[in-house]
């Protein structure tokens, strides 16, 4: 008979899904809804909080806001067509020709990636400033030119949308390269038998089909521009312009308007919401489903006498992206001053010395964003795993609309939620401001829909039954999450993690409305340093933060994951 | 008492219910078969016996206890059950041992102990040699057998098993079939079986329910399920059948079309309307002279189609009233295409079906 000592039922834990759903929904409804509702609060009401549309006429009626609003959009604009002119091409390149070194191309594209903008910014700076540049020295040097003479002027609208393009660039790039790679070859060759020379095909057929990846790839270059407010900071502000988020920033400044800053931040919030829906509407479409891509290896062209031509094109842009900047940080991160010439004398720690004894901010900086970083990433983490499980297993009524909670930070600009968040959490009720809690608040917001959407799709990938067999063995919800589920999810875990922590230690835009000298972030710290011209310093730090970022990653793929067999049948 | 008791039992996602007040009664120590097409419900009634999802309307008791009721089910780990999953869900970080070892580690468990079951149960499953081999290492067949190594180790009182088979092959199925109905007997746990195929449940069931559209439409043993159809869908889909359909003219015979009369040796008559006759493909007697006893239950017919089949012959014999009727005849008897033949139902071969 089955009867045996084991019949009887046995201890078990108490099922926490219900409490746990209730307690994720509080914390998402109010990291989210919280800083939105002080938004809108402030945006229509009067200093005695009376409902007013003042703000917005003020707004409308002044003419420096409206040439902000006109100058970001355009440069945001020429942003996203600059962006595709040099991702679009670069990408089809390394996905579809004979051309040499492609997979160090993607790596090296990879790395503009992970530049936080302002420090590329920075580097630009001092590369094309008109008086400091590099390159304006060396033309100078070059061509025995008069000392106010220059080539280049980063501080400019050009200047900008250029230093902005370099990094966002390679959200087309991967886009369309990935398309690029799904693009089923036997569509190309379908063409090519009917005829088609491979320039027709190429225009007719393959580019065609990658154009909502291009489309969708430059509304989020688009959108980061808009909404970015480090790069304009650094290079629109000595250029005597401003662009919608150097305005909400300078309507924090003494002495605060925060009824319009609410203000100025609702159209930047309505247009981030219709770029990402123009995003989603675009990937949505039918045509994109069909690359969804299968059979063979994708087509390859051979460049022939075009390839030294392809490759200087490619290269010439990586110089420019990542080669040169990276070169200047360096250098000025070791050398004396910038125009010093490079040689074993000019060679010196002193600004790492600087940096690291002599500043006192530093350490303080360097501690608060680590403690930052590590915190976000590890609250985020686990919160995105908790309610991407829900979600994925629609184990309560109503899951859902935690998910939609955790996207929805997705639309809001960094520097919006800054200012909703300094309007929920600087009042005297909280006291917040000036506390490391209100930039872990913003941090975690901002981080959460990646963290969520990461988790997600790994949930995806894990067959519910899996889970089910160990719940009827005996295992309660979270037994059977914590024992069978998370150890599958280690990958990704450990991936969102670093995700959010390289995300957090980079963070400007929310930060510098939220930082006061006792919540210094290496990020603001940088940032001041600029104010005060102290290149080499932040070439330093900048440099520091790109190898955290990039000891993280490396040791977060080292670590041992236990046995790695995720592929449950042959 | 029965161990297992559906009473009512009704799940509706939205509008549409699903499992439709399913009462069920399943004795303690026998292997019950959920056989049915498709979509008919026996994936969710199976979970709502394991507790993974609650019912909208009626209970689940087992061993006389309610454990599933609207608002108040107990949770799938509290019901000592096993469940043999489909995908097999096999934890592909574990190894087999640990697969296999996890129920009892639950059950808090020496490690001694442990050991001298887990051992015990990959020896019956024929496993030993495979404990430390991750579940990606292993065939279909082995990874089928883990899962039952792992559902039955810790002698659960329910087992239950949502189409175990139906990812191997043809051969290895058939190995399986077998091997579970020797672990039930050798353990006698109540087992409750999901599957499509009739023919697994009718190798292993001692009772089969046939579902359709969420209710059951008849439970009993293989026999009865077989030779006893109460419906023309049981009929149809337990074994091949002909279904002719007529009015009852007399006590026990059913005048179809084509003139054909059908006496009938078994079963139940509509009161009004049609009534459907079943007869099994090899129970009609086929020749190509008339039979001589009598003038009912036989009907001439023209060859439509005939195939070789080696062990017989497999025949399509167009009947006046238009229908098409299939039988099997011995190999020896060959008659070509196009010529007339005569069947004969003999009554204690057709069954009359109410429904
Ligand atoms: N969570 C759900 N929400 C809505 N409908 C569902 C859900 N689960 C099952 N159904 C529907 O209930 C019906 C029965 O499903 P069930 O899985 O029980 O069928 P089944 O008999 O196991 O079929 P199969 O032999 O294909 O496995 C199907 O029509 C299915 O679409
Ligand atoms: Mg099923």
């Amino acid at each position: 008979m089955a009867s045996s000592a084991y019949a009887t039922p046995f201890n078990r834990g108490i099922d926490f899904s219900k409490p746990v759903f209730i307690l994720l929904a509080a914390i998402l409804a109010v990291l989210v809804l919280f800083p939105l509702f002080w938004l809108l609060l402030y945006a229509f009401t009067d200093p005695a909080r009376q409902f007013t549309l003042m703000n917005f006429v003020k707004l409308v009626s002044d003419p420096a806001m409206r040439r902000s609003f006109g100058l970001a959009i355009g440069m945001a604009a020429l942003v996203g067509v600059l962006a595709c002119a040099i991702a679009t091409p670069m990408a089809w390149l390394v996905a579809r020709t004979d051309l040499p070194y492609a997979r160090f191309v993607r790596i090296l594209v990879t790395a503009s990636f992970v530049t936080p903008p302002f420090l590329g910014a920075i580097a630009w700076e001092i590369l094309a400033a008109p008086n400091s540049g590099i390159f304006n020295i060396l033309y100078r040097v070059l061509f025995d030119r008069p000392t106010d003479d220059y080539l280049f002027n980063i501080y400019s609208f050009a200047g900008l949308v250029f230093a902005i393009a370099c990094y966002t660039f390679p959200y087309v790039f991967t886009l369309v390269a990935n398309a690029l790679d799904r693009v089923p070859s036997d569509l190309e060759d379908a063409s090519a038998i009917l005829g088609a020379k491979w320039l027709t095909t190429l225009s007719r057929v393959t580019l065609p089909m990658v154009v909502p990846a291009m489309l969708a790839g430059a509304l989020i270059a688009i959108l980061q521009a808009l909404t970015m407010f480090g790069s304009p900071a650094i290079l629109a502000l000595p250029a005597g312009f401003h662009v919608i988020t150097t305005k909400i920033w300078s309507l924090f400044q003494f002495p605060p308007k925060l009824e319009l800053a609410a203000a100025a931040a609702i159209p930047l919030l309505i247009l981030t919401i219709l770029l990402l829906r123009g995003q989603k509407w675009i990937l949505g479409r039918k045509g994109y489903t069909v690359l969804g891509g299968k059979s063979g290896a994708p087509r390859v062209t051979e460049l022939g006498k075009f390839k030294p031509l392809a490759l200087l094109f490619v290269f010439g842009i990586l110089c420019l992206t990542v080669i040169f900047p990276y070169a200047a940080l360096i250098k000025t991160a070791f050398t004396e001053t910038i125009d010093a010439s490079i040689s074993w004398d000019s060679f010196t720690l002193k600004h790492l010395n600087f940096v690291l004894f002599d500043f006192s901010a530093t350490r303080l900086a360097l501690f608060n964003t680590l403690l930052l970083g590590v915190l976000t990433a590890t609250v985020c983490t686990a919160i995105s795993l908790v309610v991407s499980y829900l979600v994925a297993r629609k184990s309560v009524m109503g899951a859902g609309i935690l998910g939609v909670l955790a996207t929805a930070p997705v639309a809001i600009p960094g520097i919006v939620l800054g200012v909703g968040l300094f309007l929920s959490y600087a009042n005297p009720t909280f006291k917040l401001y000036g506390t490391l809690w209100i930039l872990l608040i913003a941090f975690m917001t901002i981080e959460m829909p990646a963290g969520y959407q990461q988790l997600s799709s790994a949930f995806q990938g894990v067959h519910p039954e899996l889970e089910e067999a160990s719940r009827i063995l005996g295992a309660s919800r979270l037994k059977a999450l914590w024992q069978i589920t998370a150890p599958m999810l280690r990958t990704s875990v450990v991936a969102t993690w670093c995700f959010v922590f390289i995300g957090t230690i980079r963070e400007l835009s929310a930060t510098i409305l939220l930082t006061t000298a006792n919540t210094k972030l290496v990020s603001v710290i940088i940032y001041d340093l600029n104010e005060s011209g102290d290149l080499g310093a932040i070439s330093v730090l900048g440099l520091m933060l790109m190898v955290v970022s990039f000891f993280v990653v490396y040791i977060a793929s080292k670590m041992p994951l236990g046995a790695g067999r995720l592929q449950p049948r042959g | 008492m029965a161990f297992v008791e559906l009473v009512g039992l009704t799940k509706q996602f939205g509008s549409l219910a699903v499992v439709n007040q399913v009462n069920l009664n399943i004795e303690k120590g026998s292997l019950v078969c959920l056989l049915g097409p498709s979509g008919c419900g026996k994936t969710t009634t199976l979970r709502l016996i394991a507790g993974f999802i609650e019912p909208s309307g009626g209970e689940i008791r087992v061993g006389g206890k309610r454990i599933s009721a609207p608002g108040a089910s107990a949770p799938p780990e509290a019901r000592n059950m096993s469940m043999i999953f489909q995908s097999y869900a096999l934890w592909p970080h574990m190894t087999v041992y640990e697969n296999v070892a996890y129920g009892l580690r639950l059950r808090k468990l020496s490690k001694d102990e442990i050991r001298v079951r887990v051992d015990e149960i990959l020896s019956i499953t024929k496993l030993s040699a495979l404990a430390e081999r991750y579940p990606a290492e292993l065939s279909g067949g082995q990874q089928q057998r883990v899962s039952l190594a792992r559902a039955l180790v810790i002698k659960p009182e329910t087992l239950l098993l949502d189409e175990p088979l139906s990812n191997l092959d043809a051969n290895l199925r058939e190995e399986m079939r077998f091997e579970i109905r020797r672990l039930h007997d050798a353990f006698r746990y109540t087992t409750v079986y999901v599957t499509h195929d009739q023919s697994e449940a009718m190798t292993t069931a001692d009772l089969i329910v046939v579902m359709n559209q969420g209710g059951i439409e008849q439970a009993g043993s293989p026999e009865d399920i077989y030779q006893r159809p109460e419906s023309e869908f049981v009929a149809r889909f337990i074994g091949g059948t002909n279904i002719f359909r007529g009015k009852k003219i007399s006590a026990d015979t059913v005048a179809c079309e084509g003139g054909l009369n059908l006496r009938c040796g078994s079963g139940s008559f509509a009161a009004q309307g049609d009534t459907a006759v079943s007869v099994r493909h090899h129970d009609i007697l086929l020749s190509e002279h008339k039979p001589t006893a009598s003038d009912t239950n036989a009907i001439a017919g023209t060859v439509a189609r005939q195939i070789y089949l080696g062990s017989h012959r497999d025949y399509l014999v167009t009947i006046p009233g238009g229908e098409t009727v299939r039988t099997v005849a011995p190999v020896s008897v060959a008659i070509p295409v196009g010529q007339q033949v005569w069947l004969n139902f003999p009554p204690e071969n057709c069954r009359a079906l109410a429904r």
